[in-house]
């Protein structure tokens, strides 16, 4: 649904990654739960410095419920990955509230909706409609991907309490206080309601 | 869709026996009748598969009741063009504004047709709005929405009987069951 409640067809309006996410955007159009696609993306690991070295955009929010959704339909090796994911997202941002939809889920949906047959051409590779336009990013990518993140405002200088960061950084400018303590702002401001300390 | 002459025979597990089931629904049906007990209340039953638990329930309330019936459709769409909106295939026969309104469910897992459901007849002004699901399956659910009353806590399976269907067949079996993959897998 857009902002003015009205349909919109998911597929012609938005660029999804996999098929699976265009036919999820219509079940929830279907039964007029409002979503948006990829919009926010969580860094869950930083360096040293603070810069961002990994970070993870859920599939679907559903704003009405508070919800996001995590599509994966693709091979088990990618499904770990997901999980790993999910597992850091939920450790640094204890608030949000994340379901990861595995390829069962997903097969059992369209099983209950009659369209087991659209499975396999929804699922895994076969399901990808495009190169991945994907805000997610991994170690492997550089820490400018941190400066580009949209969502809520999240201080992107430090990492929330329990963030991970990479040894072989080369150093902490901060005295190890100072950087808890701005860590630990950074983590109420985001979590309100966290029990982290 | 391929299933046998014999329905039993495509189903791989008993999940819930007839006794087992009709036992809980007397206790539901005691439990109603006590939470409610001085009111009237609106039984909604949601075709097709809440039938039978509908005949069943009602007649374990001892309660001055009306029942009513509501259809809604099902998702059907493609990838591909879009499927339109959830519609309200049968609506209500009668106003419920001011009624005490009991929803009742054969299913409840991603809730998404719950979430409609309760929206559209809360905008309908009942006096109170709460549910009744035979079956509750969790790990699917998509939507968090307060159950009042239900019957079993289902494990993550294709189940059918008792008016749970697959492509409209199984659901004249007394039981509940597991239906085996033969029978939805080509």
């Amino acid at each position: 649904m857009n902002e003015a409640g009205t349909p919109r067809d998911p597929v012609a309006g938005n660029t999804f990654a996999h098929a699976s996410e265009a036919e999820f955007a219509h079940i929830l159009d279907f039964y007029q739960v409002a979503w948006e696609y990829e919009p926010q993306v969580f860094p869950i690991l930083w360096d040293l410095d603070g810069n961002v070295l990994e970070s993870f955009a859920p599939d679907f929010f559903l704003p009405d419920l508070e919800l996001f959704i995590e599509l994966t339909t693709l091979q088990q090796r990618l499904v770990r990955k997901k999980n790993r994911k999910v597992r850091r997202l939920r450790e640094l941002y204890p608030n949000i509230r994340i379901k990861l939809f595995y390829a069962r889920d997903f097969r059992a949906l369209m099983l209950k909706y009659g369209r087991s047959a659209l499975v396999s051409e929804l699922s895994g590779t076969l399901g990808q409609v495009g190169p991945r336009q994907s805000s997610e990013s991994g170690p492997e990518e550089s820490a400018a991907a941190g400066r580009s993140l949209v969502g809520r405002p999240l201080d992107l200088s430090t990492a929330p309490v329990g963030a991970t960061v990479d040894a072989r950084a080369s150093h902490d400018r901060r005295s190890r206080g100072a950087r808890r303590r701005a860590v630990r702002r950074a983590a109420a401001a985001y979590a309100p309601n966290s029990t982290a300390t | 869709m391929k299933h046998t002459q014999d329905l039993s025979e495509d189903v791989a597990e008993i999940l819930l026996s007839e006794d087992l089931i009709r036992a809980k629904v007397a206790e539901l049906g005691k439990r109603i009748s006590a939470d409610y007990a001085g009111r009237e209340l609106t039984l909604v039953s949601v075709l097709k598969g809440s039938l039978p638990f509908m005949a069943d329930l009602m007649r374990q309330i001892d309660l001055p009741l009306r029942i009513d019936l509501m259809e809604v459709s099902s998702y059907g769409g493609t990838a591909t063009e879009s499927s339109g909106l959830v519609r309200i295939l049968k609506d209500l026969s009668a106003p419920i504004d001011g009624r005490d309104v009991l929803l009742v469910e054969d299913i409840i897992d991603t809730g998404l047709t719950l979430n409609y459901l309760l929206r559209y007849l809360r905008g309908k002004n009942p006096r109170s709005i709460k549910v009744c699901a035979l079956l509750d399956k969790p790990a699917r659910r998509l939507v968090e929405i307060p159950i009042d009353y239900v019957g079993f806590e289902i494990p993550d399976a294709f189940v059918v009987g008792y008016g749970l269907d697959f492509g409209e067949v199984y659901r004249n079996l007394r039981f509940v069951g597991v239906l085996r993959p033969e029978a939805y897998e080509s």
